[in-house]
């Protein structure tokens, strides 16, 4: 072996020591850097040569620069932040609507409902006296104010979630868009190698499909070439470059729904930021928006069908106290028109229905119960009547085309103080026996305290107070939840942090080891240029 | 998770437990929201509403104790009152002394005008002895019959004290001011001439009729006469002193005399009524006085409930706060050394 061969050997130490140093600056550099898997340096000894003395060493070479990353932990919290993606948005909803059901703090509709039903004691005990028929009229316009006001928010906070929903369709659009590109990348770069890896691609694809994890239930599988394919449920979302776009236009009803190639996907969408939004627009639609509406609801019908059974102060008889409940069609047929009236106010359950075409019949099903409430042959024109309600469909309706009524969606809306004169308090129960006469006031007083069937046999207070606990429980659990898994998304990452994750420390430790075998590695190049030196010079 | 990620996990938890301490301290309230604890807060919610309903209860027990201490009082003038005319009836006028007479007349016209107007108080601006009706005068004088006419009617308003039970706060006029007859009507008068009361009631309005028939139906003296109420009383007193019927025409000394002294004993029934009355009233008032104390006891232990359901114990929360504190001190100090020492800081 020449002296020449220990130039080699100097140099391919400095070259391992300087990739040495590269590395552990990388990890140092990209020691905040989210997704990154700290990486190292893979050395080898290079073939030896056979000498007379046997096998002699020519140094030593890069094999590769390997990240250390493990499948198995990284899938774990693949899947756990499509958990926290969802838990963290049910959480923050749910914590904000609780807010609004706050009675504890003195804000929502107890307290308002507590001084209507005091007034109305008040008029009870001087239905005579103009003072407590004013504090009345007040009371019930504050009652309805606060509902309106509850409505408000629910709604804005409905809004919200609308917005979001599509935010996070972007989001989720921009982040399938970059997995593609990072396939196509990936592709491009280990194209023909056998085992080396674009790790630090790798670990961007990885981090952005974990980020696409938090907005979406979805799964995905890596191809042999490299690239990643992502599936939700039976869809693929990315495969290589190519990559389906999600849509969540406004649809007929108001909300926004989830496409994928034109098919709806709403329901589909479990997991993830926007199975969060989705079932907390679910959740909050059918039990904070419909349980106050079906309450404020129930306070208008039966008060009114009260206080049209008695006599004001100037005798008149037959008036509504509140603008009297009425029905909301949405009509989502194509060719028929259709009209609903309600015929016996003292029937309504105050659910909602929904009447739908099938073969020449219909069949009408309460949305809340499921239960079917009527059911016959469609006849363009006849009215179809249930539950105190008729309704008269004319012209052609098409295969699954339905019709709903709700004599609820626009209530707190339209909801006004009917009567503006306190004389027309009707306080009475006859017109010869006015003004001292308080049996009408007290009937109705009575209804604050009765059990109610619309309300699940709870009387107006109960059904709120079942409201708010509802709301608590709903907010107790997704707060539970996220902190379950957060604990749990903690331990993984501090499991996969004790792998892939750049420990300064040892950073520190390898740039030292590394700088020492650069050093000694040039120190090898200059004996050997010292011991040519002696040669030359003999 | 890296040290830096643990670090400021638990600088925000602890934050999180001070601020959320001292809010407890700031409100006085353990229950800042449902979820703080669901069950706890649904029964102050509903220990909130059976407060409120209770201190409404109250409120109207107020209102209907003021009505009953105002009726009351009422009630004894008008007792005091009829007394009064009963005096003038056995003050042992002598026919023939007409100032004596006269004097008679014009204090049983005071009387009848005092209950007069006592039948027409007003107390909250009603009138309260119209039964129902209480924005009309109970009673008023008709110039055409020269009587006294009930207006009002039967009603009474019955006034919740709970859910479940009511009192009548008001005592119709009729049931007032309308004697009934008693068994202390006499047959006959001193001077052995007969007397017979007949009465008949009106159901709707309570007013009881009363005819007094004097004498043999063929003797010239016989007289007949009605009257519904003590103001018709006093008026035929008033005019009888005066030898004149109602009408100011003439009936002489026997007849008035014998109108006087027959009406003696409905005075004595309308004062017996009205002393029932006030009775009747007194056991409504006690009625109520008992309501008030059970719902006063109630409400104790309402509020009582509600703040063991919501409120801080206020001692409790000032050591979680001290405890939070020096836990946020403590992480503070550990935290700086643990980040301060790294390798990197030798490699000088």
């Amino acid at each position: 072996m020449s002296l020449s061969g220990l130039f080699d050997i100097g140099r391919s130490a400095l070259f391992a020591s300087q990739t040495g140093l590269y590395v552990t600056g990388h990890n140092i550099a990209n020691v905040n850097t989210p997704g990154f898997n700290r990486q190292e340096v893979i050395l080898e000894t290079t073939t030896p040569i056979v000498t007379g003395a046997g096998f002699t060493g020519r140094g030593v070479r890069v094999a590769g620069i390997r990240r250390y990353f493990d499948r198995f932990i990284y899938n774990q919290i693949f899947f756990q932040s499509q958990k926290i993606g969802l838990t963290r948005t049910m959480s923050n909803i749910m914590t904000g609507i609780e807010e609004t059901f706050n009675d504890l703090k003195g804000a929502g509709l107890s307290g308002a409902l507590q001084e209507f039903y005091s007034a109305w004691q008040e008029v009870s005990s001087s239905p005579d006296l103009l003072p407590a028929r004013n504090l009345l009229l007040t009371k019930a316009d504050s009652f309805l104010r606060v509902a309106k006001e509850m409505e408000g928010a629910i709604k804005n906070t409905l809004n919200d979630i609308e917005r979001q929903i599509k935010d996070s369709t972007e989001k989720i659009n921009s982040l399938l868009k970059q997995i593609g590109d990072l396939n196509g990348k990936i592709l491009q770069v280990e194209s023909g190698l056998l085992s080396e890896k674009a790790n630090d691609l790798r670990d961007q694809r990885e981090e952005a499909l974990k980020r696409l994890s938090e907005l979406i239930d979805i799964s995905y599988y890596e191809e042999d070439n490299g690239s990643v394919t992502v599936n939700h449920g039976t869809f693929a979302l990315v495969e290589r470059e190519n990559v389906s776009m999600l849509s969540a236009p406004v649809e007929r009803d108001g909300r926004r729904g989830v496409f994928i190639n034109g098919q709806d996907i709403t329901d589909t969408i479990r997991q993830g930021e926007l199975g969060g939004l989705l079932s907390s627009r679910r959740d909050i639609e059918n039990y904070q928006l419909f349980g106050l509406r079906r309450l404020v609801g129930s306070v208008i019908k039966e008060i009114n069908l009260q206080h049209r059974q008695g006599y004001g102060l100037d005798g008149t008889t037959g008036v509504d106290f509140f603008t009297p409940v009425k029905l909301y069609l949405d009509n989502y047929s194509q060719g028929a028109v259709a009209e609903a009236t309600i015929t016996d106010m003292g029937q309504l359950t105050l659910d909602e229905y929904e009447i739908t075409f099938a073969s020449g019949n219909y069949t009408v099903r309460s949305i809340q119960t499921g239960n079917l409430v009527a059911s016959g042959t469609y006849i363009s024109g006849n009215p179809i009547s249930f539950e105190g309600i008729e309704v008269t469909v004319t012209g052609s309706v098409l295969q699954d085309e339905r019709i709903v009524i709700s004599p609820l969606k626009n209530l707190i809306k339209d909801a006004e103080v009917a009567i503006s004169d306190p004389l027309k308090i009707a306080a009475s129960s006859s017109g010869s026996t006015i003004p001292l006469d308080n049996l009408n006031a007290l009937r109705i007083v009575n209804l604050f305290e009765s059990s109610l069937p619309e309300l699940g046999d709870s009387t107006f207070f109960e059904y709120y107070n079942a409201l708010v606990s509802t709301t608590g429980i709903m907010s107790r659990n997704a707060q539970d939840s996220l902190k379950f898994e957060e604990n749990l998304m903690a331990e993984l990452t501090r499991q996969r942090d004790a792998l892939s994750g750049v420990n300064l420390d040892e950073e520190a430790v390898n740039l030292i080891k590394y700088q020492r075998a650069f050093e000694a590695g040039a120190r090898i190049i200059k004996v050997a240029d010292e011991l040519l030196e002696t040669i030359l010079n003999i | 998770m890296t040290i830096y990620e643990q670090v400021k996990k638990g600088l925000q938890n602890s934050l999180e437990e001070l601020s959320r301490r001292n809010e407890e301290l700031a409100t006085g309230k353990r229950i800042l929201k449902p979820s703080d604890d669901i069950t706890s807060s649904s029964r102050a919610l509903g220990y909130k509403v059976e407060i409120s309903i209770r201190e409404q209860y109250m409120r109207n027990m107020a209102t209907g104790d003021l009505q009953f201490e105002f009726t009351d009082n009422v009630l004894s003038s008008l007792s005091n009152t009829l007394l009064e005319l009963r005096k003038l009836t056995i003050s042992g006028v002598n026919p023939q002394d007409q100032q004596a007479r006269l004097f008679n007349s014009q204090q049983a016209r005071f009387l009848r005008d005092h209950l007069y107007e006592l039948s027409n108080t007003r107390h909250l601006g009603r009138f309260i002895f119209s039964g129902m009706r209480t924005d009309r005068e109970a009673f008023v004088y008709n110039p055409l019959t020269h009587t006294y006419e009930y207006q009002g009617d039967l009603g009474e308003m019955g006034l919740p004290l709970n859910s479940n039970s009511l009192v009548g706060i008001n005592i119709p006029g009729s049931e007032v001011f309308s004697p009934v007859l008693r068994n202390s009507a006499p047959s006959s008068l001193s001077d052995g001439t007969s007397v017979i009361y007949t009465e008949s009631k009106d159901p709707v309005t309570g007013v009881n009729t009363i005819t007094i028939e004097i004498g043999d139906p063929m003797s010239a003296e016989h007289d007949v006469f009605t009257v519904t109420n003590i103001m018709d009383i006093a008026n035929r007193l008033s005019y009888a002193w005066q030898y004149e019927d109602i009408d100011s025409s003439f009936i002489g000394e026997t007849k008035a005399m014998h109108r006087i002294e027959a009406l003696q004993s409905l005075i004595d029934d309308a004062r017996t009524q009205v002393l029932e009355k006030q009775t009747e009233l007194a056991t409504r008032r006690q009625f109520l006085k008992d309501a008030e104390e059970r719902t006063k006891n109630l409400l104790n232990t309402l509020k009582k409930s509600l703040s063991l359901s919501e409120d801080a114990d206020l001692t409790e929360v000032a050591i979680e706060i001290q405890k939070a504190q020096t836990g946020l001190e403590a992480l503070r100090i550990s935290s700086i050394k643990l980040l301060s020492t790294s390798l990197l800081d030798f490699l000088k």
